[in-house]
Parts: structure tokens; C-alpha cells; sequence
């Protein structure tokens, strides 16, 4: 079996979005967006409930599949590669584009099974090669001291937070290059916040990450570039730091300054 | 004061008669078992236990030629080869029944399109309604020839039938369970798996499958209770021949439950064969307790942490810390997966087939049997009607629910309007209730037969057959009558105390009318099982084919007439026509059914949308 091959990303820059549309049957979720996405950079996407930001996000690794009379136009482009053409490698796809999702969703198996999960779909079976996964996955996500004696637990007895950075190492098992995350810590309390804001700032030295939020003071302080979504458009998007200080639109000004939302 | 102390007493008799119907099922289980086992130990006295148990020969006939001898009890009742062929066929049937069954569970779930599965699903509890007799007839019709071409001696009737029959009675319960707790997996499940990069057959088969396991375990040991008790489906095919040993799939032997069915007619009153079939039939109540057992050990655990003795089994050392290298050759699988999915493809398609092959094979060969005279002309010698069948099957059904009903709501009112939320009472009630739905109906017959017939001195009557029927058809009711007073809101009932009304008044003024709906299905689901079945009356009742002339005297119900025929032999096409006709009216109870479903969520729904 051939290996699955990977996305070759040029010029530092990892998803290209071009005058994208999406809608759910007759309703327009997103209008014409634009927004290219850094290599080894945390963008994150702010924005009210139901401005289409977790939408945009599920549509990177296609995960808007699943809902149906779901229907995309326009170009998203991931490493030069579009990915809405009707020959798209799905599995290609989402293992190079992983997920981390609102609420944790372990699998209902041990620790060890959950992470081994993933590899062992890409046909990796050598017990000593998923042993050396499962401890680098939980290494890089910064459990491994936690739970190297309850690896063969389940994975449901964790906590909210254990769970969700359990999630994070799956989804790391399978040596993604990007991370798409939508609100990862809605779910959670402040101290598990904390450990997976820190664990992004350690996660982008190797894989792009992209983070939808509600939190804005989260955006300002890990992502490098944010975007501000409102009603299905994309308002207005650049470096982290200026927006926060001298948004451009009066709307992203409004929002961020508590004026509605 | 006096009317007031007038209204307390009524209210606490009220009480008391509820909870008195909630009771009935625990003294209706001590009643079956202690009077199963009292009858059953002459058997044991003069047999022994032990050659009972472990004898290897059954032969019941040797009794009147040695009579004349020396010896009293020269027969001999040997249940080993009975046992063991029980435990066989069961075994067959859970593997096969399982199989089809859980693989059905995951197309339902996961694969059929959107516009069959309405219809898939309603196929599916078609077949779990087709009476058990029904299904045998199939089984002796279509099956055995064709087990007869494989079989090396030509040999049709035996274990290898006996299993194809039991598959069919339970592979609809495995499939619904399981499809029950296989939609039950969270949604996030599903999404986490794709999210990975594995296709839905991976994430169906290797993540959603397992975290059902709980349920579908549930679901394969309910389906080996019902395997176990069965009992005329597989005495139409297994052959009849007690006490032979099961060394070839294509040899007549005997299980346990058609021992009982095939001898229960010909055992003396007081002799020890009677005895010894009672004491068959209390093996198999206790095969069913122990399976009962089972189920409520799972429904426990599967509460608790997953990783239990099983999984400790397997625990392994822990992880040493490597030198990681990081690099790792990901490939493309599940190709395993992806073949999984085309088995449960073929599965359903086998159900789907099986299921209407079964009725298209009997109302073509009947229907043009079926005339007005048949249904309702009087049998005259050879020319048999069953009118008798119709006759008797409307006496029963009204008077199986005329007592069951009372029993069954006043059960449920106690156990959801008076008795504390899982109290040791509930709780002990509860397990009566589910030890009562798992009794096998041929156990059933055996208890109405020595408790209403003998000790009662009913004989064997319409009235004792209806009696026997209410046992059968109470857990169901107080199981759907209770599912819906549980969904009438609380709000309602404190408005109706709010202004006064005492609580007797409040539950039959405002929470009764509505749970309507649950009791309403639960009539239909009662007179779906009353139509089908054939063991708990065929020795309570009788098998006659004459009309009843009153609740006191014989009369068989249309399913019955079905194992009159067969016994006889003679009424080929009769049968046919009889099948027909049961057909028909499990098909409309069943679109009753779906109807009412509907028509009552359609009511709720409006309810809501007039609230907002």
C-alpha cells in the first residue's frame, strides 16, 4: 500500500480561500470569503454565534459533508490543492487537515486504544511503532506524565479537560499539518484553558493551527492572525495585534469593544 | 370530619389496590416457579436427580410394557441428550441470529438510504410479529427440503432446521435492539473518526460498533432467552424425537421446549412422565432466570467504567519511554471494513427476502382457500371451518383484557404515581416484571395447565386459557402504560392538586387520559401476542376444532387450529388458508400500529407548537 502523501505548502502559505460561498439548502451561510492562512501560525476566527466561522472552519478538512443539502462554491486551496474537486482524497485529506471539536469526543476505549485509533486506520499494527506514537502524541500534548500509568483506563473516566487534550494528541497521532479547532475550550474550565492555550503556542512550532473562538481575549492572546466574521462575511482579517488595537472596520471595532455580541 | 375521614380511607384503598397490581407479577413469578417445582418433584423422587439430569435415555414409553413386569416406573427419563440439544440449537441460533441480526442493526443504522429505512424498519417488525407456528410452517414447507438437499442422508428435520427457524424468531429482536443502541452512540463519535481521516466504514465498524457493545450484548442475550423458550416454531421441524442424542444437525432429536409441547397431551394425570415434563419445563425456567440474570449484570455494567475484568485480562505492561523518531509510513486500510459493509448489505437483503418470501409463499398457496364459508360456516366431519378458531381467538382476546388491563394500569399507576423513584420496591418489581416477559410461553402453558386446569378445576377451558394469557400479556402493559404516564409533565399533575383535587381524582381525571396513547398500543401490542400464540393454550384450552359454547368449555384459538391441522396432518391447504388469515391480522395490527404512532406524536407536536 502507498504511503499517504502530504500537502507541499509554498510561500509560507497553507489554505487559500477564493470567493467562497456556502449555503444550507436555500440559506446563505457564508458570502464570497477571502482569506489566506499562514503556515505555522495560530489564525483564529472571532465573530457572534452563527456568523458562519465554525461553518468556514468544517469546511477546510470537509467535515460539512456530513450535514445535509450542504452545498459549497468558490475555491479553497490547500497547499495549491483544491480540495472541493469531485476527486478529493478525503482520507488524504482530514488526516493532513486534523480536528479538534467543541465538546471532547473520546472514543468510548482506553487512553492507549484511543490515540493508537488513528494509526491503526493508516494500517500501522507493530505494537513497539504505536507504542512510540502514543507516547510522542502525548508528549507534544503535554500529558504524557498525567496518564502514563492510566493508559489502559478508559478514556471517558478523564476529566473535561484530560478529554479534550486526549483529543488533541489523537488528533496529533496522525501527524497532521493542520489543526483546525472549533471553540476547543468552550467546554472547559479556566485551568484546563489555560494548559491547551499554552499547549497551541507549543503546537505551532510544527503544525498550522486554525481556532474558531467566542473568546476574544483567548484570540488576542495566542493567534497571530485573527479574522472577524459577521453574518456569513468575513469582515476583516490581518495580524492579531493590530486588529485588536486599530481595527480598520466599525463593525469589527463595535465587537471587539463589547458594543454587541 | 366523618366525610373527611371517609375520603382518606378511600384514598389509602386506592393505594393499596394499585400497589396490590403492581405486586401481581412478583406472586404471578413465586407462583409459576413454586408450582412448577412442587409438580416437578415426584419426577425427581422416584427418578433421581441425578439419572434425571445426566441419564441419557428418554424413553417415557416403556412405562405400560413393563407395567405387567415387575418394576412400577421402568421408563426412563433421562434429559441429557435433551439438554444438550437445547443448548446446541440455542447456540447455533444465537451465532447465526446474532450475526444477521447485529449486521441488519448497522445497515439500519448507518447504511440504508432515508427513504427505505421507514419501510426496512417496518419489514423488520413485521417479522418479529409472525406468530412462532407461522414461522415453524415456513420452517417444514420451505426450509426442510431445502436442508433435505444438503443433508448427506436426505435427512430434512433436525438441528441444522431447528437453528434456520430460531434465527428467524430472533434475529428481529437483535436487529431493533441493537439499531436501538448502535443510534443511540453519540453523533461526536462519528465526527471524531472522519475527523482523523478514516472513512465512515472504519469509523462504523471500529469506533461506532464497539461503543454499542453494552447494548448488542443486551440485545444477543435477550435473543438466546427467546432462542431457548421457543417452542413451536422448532417443534415443527426439529422432529420429534426426545431423548435421541444430537450428534448430526440432520437427525430428528428434541429440545426441551418441544419435549414438553409434543408430550405434554399423552403424560396421565399423576404419572411420573407429567412429573418429568414439569420437570423439564422447570430447567427451562431456570435456564431463563439465569439468563435474566445475565442481562441485569450487563444493564449494570454497562453503566459503570468500560474497562472491567475483560479488558484487565488483556492490560499490558506499561510503556517504556523510547526514543521517539517521529517517522512513521501512514497508509491507506480499511479494505476490511469497506468488505464488513458489503456483509451487512447482503444481510439485510437477506431479511428483507426471508421475510417476504415467508408471505408471499403462504397467502398465494392460501388465498384461494379462503371463502366466506371457510371463515365463518360450521365444521362439518372432514370439512373443517375456523370459525371455532375466530370465535375463540375474540373470547380469549376480550377476556385476557378485561382482567389483564385493570391489572396492568393500576401496576403501572403504582409504580409511577405512588411508589418513591427507585425504591427497593420498584426496583424488585421491575425485575419480577422482566423475569415474567422472559418466561417462555410453552413454561407458561405448563403453569396454567397444572395451576387453572388442575387446581382450580377449570379443565381445560377458554376461561384457563385466558387466565394463562393474562401472565403473558401484563408485563407489556405495564411496561407501555407506564413509558407513557412517565411522559405526562408534572405541571399537570400539581395543577390539578393546586385546586383541590385529591390524588385519586388527579390520576384519573387528568394523568390517565393522558397516557391513552401507551395504552391504546399496549391493547394492540396484547392482541398481537394473544393471536400468535399456540403453546401457552394448545394444553389449556385445547386443540379442538368444535365452537365453544361458553368460557368453560374447549376451544382453540386460530393458532392453535394451525397445530390441530399440523397434528393431524390431513389439512394441507387449510393450514395454508389459516396462515393467511393470521397473516392478515398481525399486518394490520401492525399499520395500526404505525398509524397510531403517528397519529399521536402528530397530536403532541401540534400540542407544542400551540404552547409557543
Amino acid at each position: 500500500m502507498k504511503e499517504i502523501e502530504k500537502f507541499t505548502f509554498e510561500q509560507g502559505v497553507a489554505i487559500e480561500v477564493k470567493g467562497m460561498d456556502l449555503y444550507y439548502g436555500n440559506f446563505q451561510a457564508l458570502k464570497k470569503i477571502e482569506m489566506t492562512m499562514p503556515e505555522k501560525q495560530v489564525t483564529a476566527m472571532i465573530g457572534p454565534s452563527g456568523c458562519g466561522k465554525s461553518t468556514l472552519l468544517k469546511s477546510l478538512n470537509r467535515m460539512n459533508d456530513l450535514v445535509e443539502g450542504c452545498r459549497v462554491e468558490g475555491s479553497i486551496k490547500i497547499g495549491g490543492v483544491e480540495i472541493y474537486e469531485k476527486n478529493t482524497d478525503l482520507t488524504m485529506l482530514r488526516k493532513n487537515v486534523g480536528m479538534v471539536f467543541q465538546r471532547p469526543n473520546p472514543f468510548a476505549m482506553s487512553v492507549y486504544d484511543n490515540i493508537a485509533y488513528g494509526p491503526r486506520t493508516f494500517g500501522i499494527k507493530k505494537r513497539a511503532e504505536l507504542d512510540e506514537i502514543v507516547e510522542t502524541s502525548l508528549k507534544n500534548a503535554a500529558m504524557w506524565e498525567e496518564l502514563k500509568d492510566r493508559l489502559h483506563k478508559s478514556a471517558l473516566s478523564l476529566s473535561g479537560g484530560q478529554q479534550q487534550r486526549l483529543c488533541i494528541a489523537r488528533a496529533l497521532a496522525v501527524q497532521p499539518q493542520i489543526l483546525l479547532m472549533d471553540e476547543p475550550t468552550s467546554a472547559l474550565d479556566p485551568i484546563s484553558t489555560g494548559k491547551i492555550e499554552e499547549l497551541c503556542g507549543e503546537l505551532k512550532k510544527s503544525v498550522t493551527i486554525v481556532m474558531v473562538t467566542h473568546n476574544m481575549q483567548q484570540a488576542a492572546r495566542i493567534s497571530d492572525k485573527t479574522a472577524f466574521f459577521l453574518l456569513g462575511e468575513m469582515v476583516e482579517m490581518g495580524d492579531t495585534e493590530r486588529i485588536f488595537s486599530m481595527p480598520k472596520d466599525k463593525r469589527t471595532e463595535d465587537y471587539i469593544t463589547g458594543r454587541f455580541g | 370530619m366523618k366525610a373527611k375521614a371517609k375520603k382518606t380511607t378511600l384514598e389509602g384503598a386506592a393505594k393499596w389496590t394499585f400497589a396490590v397490581c403492581a405486586a401481581f407479577s412478583v406472586f404471578a413469578v413465586f407462583a409459576i416457579v413454586f408450582f412448577i417445582l412442587y409438580r416437578s418433584i415426584p419426577a425427581f423422587q422416584k427418578i433421581g436427580v441425578f439419572e434425571f439430569l445426566f441419564g441419557e435415555t428418554w424413553a417415557p414409553h416403556w412405562e405400560d410394557k413393563v407395567l405387567e413386569g415387575k418394576t412400577e416406573y421402568a421408563s426412563i427419563f433421562g434429559v441429557s441428550n435433551i439438554v444438550q440439544t437445547s443448548l446446541i440449537v440455542t447456540a447455533g441460533a444465537a451465532v447465526l441470529g446474532g450475526l444477521i441480526g447485529v449486521f441488519t442493526a448497522v445497515f439500519t443504522a448507518y447504511y440504508c438510504p432515508k427513504k427505505l429505512k421507514g419501510f426496512f424498519e417496518q419489514t423488520v417488525n413485521l417479522l418479529s410479529g409472525i406468530p412462532s407456528i407461522i414461522v415453524g410452517f415456513f420452517g417444514v414447507t420451505v426450509l426442510v427440503p431445502i436442508v433435505e438437499k444438503l443433508s448427506p442422508q436426505g435427512e430434512g428435520m433436525g438441528m441444522l432446521s431447528a437453528v434456520l427457524v430460531l434465527a428467524i424468531m430472533i434475529t428481529p429482536t437483535i436487529a431493533s435492539l441493537s439499531k436501538n443502541s448502535l443510534e443511540a452512540v453519540p453523533k461526536e463519535y462519528l465526527e471524531g473518526a472522519l475527523g482523523l481521516g478514516a472513512t465512515k466504514d472504519q469509523a462504523v465498524f471500529s469506533v461506532l460498533l464497539p461503543a454499542a457493545k453494552s447494548g448488542i450484548f443486551s440485545s444477543l442475550i435477550l435473543g438466546i432467552g427467546r432462542a431457548v423458550g421457543e417452542t413451536m416454531a422448532v417443534s415443527f421441524v426439529i422432529g420429534g424425537a426426545s431423548g435421541k442424542a444430537p450428534d448430526s444437525f440432520f437427525k430428528p432429536v428434541g429440545s426441551l421446549t418441544t419435549t414438553i409441547a409434543g408430550e405434554l397431551g399423552e403424560a396421565s394425570f399423576g404419572s411420573v412422565h407429567l412429573s418429568a415434563l414439569t420437570a423439564i419445563g422447570f430447567i427451562l425456567l431456570l435456564f431463563v432466570l439465569a439468563i435474566n440474570l445475565v442481562l441485569t449484570l450487563v444493564k449494570r455494567g454497562g453503566n459503570r467504567e468500560k474497562t472491567g475484568w475483560f479488558a484487565k485480562l488483556f492490560r499490558r505492561k506499561k510503556l517504556k519511554e523510547t526514543n521517539a523518531s517521529g517517522k512513521h509510513s501512514y497508509r491507506r486500510g480499511g479494505a476490511v471494513q469497506t468488505a464488513l459493509r458489503f456483509v451487512s448489505y447482503f444481510f439485510a437483503a437477506l431479511v428483507v427476502f426471508t421475510i417476504l418470501y415467508l408471505i408471499v409463499d403462504i397467502v398465494v398457496k392460501g388465498l384461494p382457500y379462503i371463502s366466506a364459508h371457510f371463515l365463518f360456516g360450521a365444521t362439518k366431519g372432514a370439512n373443517v371451518t375456523i370459525s371455532a378458531g375466530l370465535v375463540t381467538t375474540l373470547m380469549v382476546v376480550g377476556m385476557t383484557l378485561l382482567i389483564s388491563l385493570p391489572l396492568g394500569i393500576g401496576g403501572a399507576i403504582y409504580l409511577n404515581e405512588y411508589a418513591k423513584k427507585d425504591s427497593k420496591f420498584v426496583k424488585v418489581v421491575r425485575l419480577f416484571i422482566d423475569t415474567l416477559s422472559g418466561v417462555p410461553s410453552i413454561v407458561f402453558g405448563l403453569f396454567g395447565m397444572i395451576f387453572f386446569c388442575q387446581i382450580c378445576a377449570l379443565g381445560y377451558s377458554v376461561l384457563a386459557g385466558s387466565f394463562t394469557m393474562v401472565l403473558i400479556v401484563l408485563p407489556t402493559i405495564i411496561r407501555s402504560t407506564e413509558e407513557s404516564l412517565k411522559e405526562v409533565p408534572q405541571s399537570v399533575r400539581e395543577g390539578a392538586l393546586a385546586l383541590g383535587a385529591s390524588k385519586v381524582r388527579t390520576i384519573f381525571t387528568v394523568v390517565l387520559p393522558s397516557a391513552i396513547p401507551g395504552i391504546i398500543t399496549s391493547i394492540v401490542l396484547s392482541v398481537g401476542r394473544i393471536v400468535g400464540e399456540s403453546a401457552a393454550l394448545i394444553y389449556t384450552s385445547g386443540a379442538v376444532v368444535e365452537m365453544p359454547t361458553g368460557y368453560l368449555s374447549q376451544g382453540s384459538t386460530l393458532s392453535v387450529f394451525m397445530y390441530y391441522f399440523q397434528c393431524e396432518g390431513l389439512h394441507m391447504n387449510e393450514m395454508y388458508a389459516t396462515a393467511t388469515v393470521l397473516i392478515a391480522i398481525v399486518l394490520a395490527l401492525n399499520i395500526l400500529i404505525a398509524l397510531l404512532d403517528r397519529a399521536f406524536k402528530k397530536k403532541t407536536n401540534g400540542k407544542d407548537k400551540k404552547k409557543v
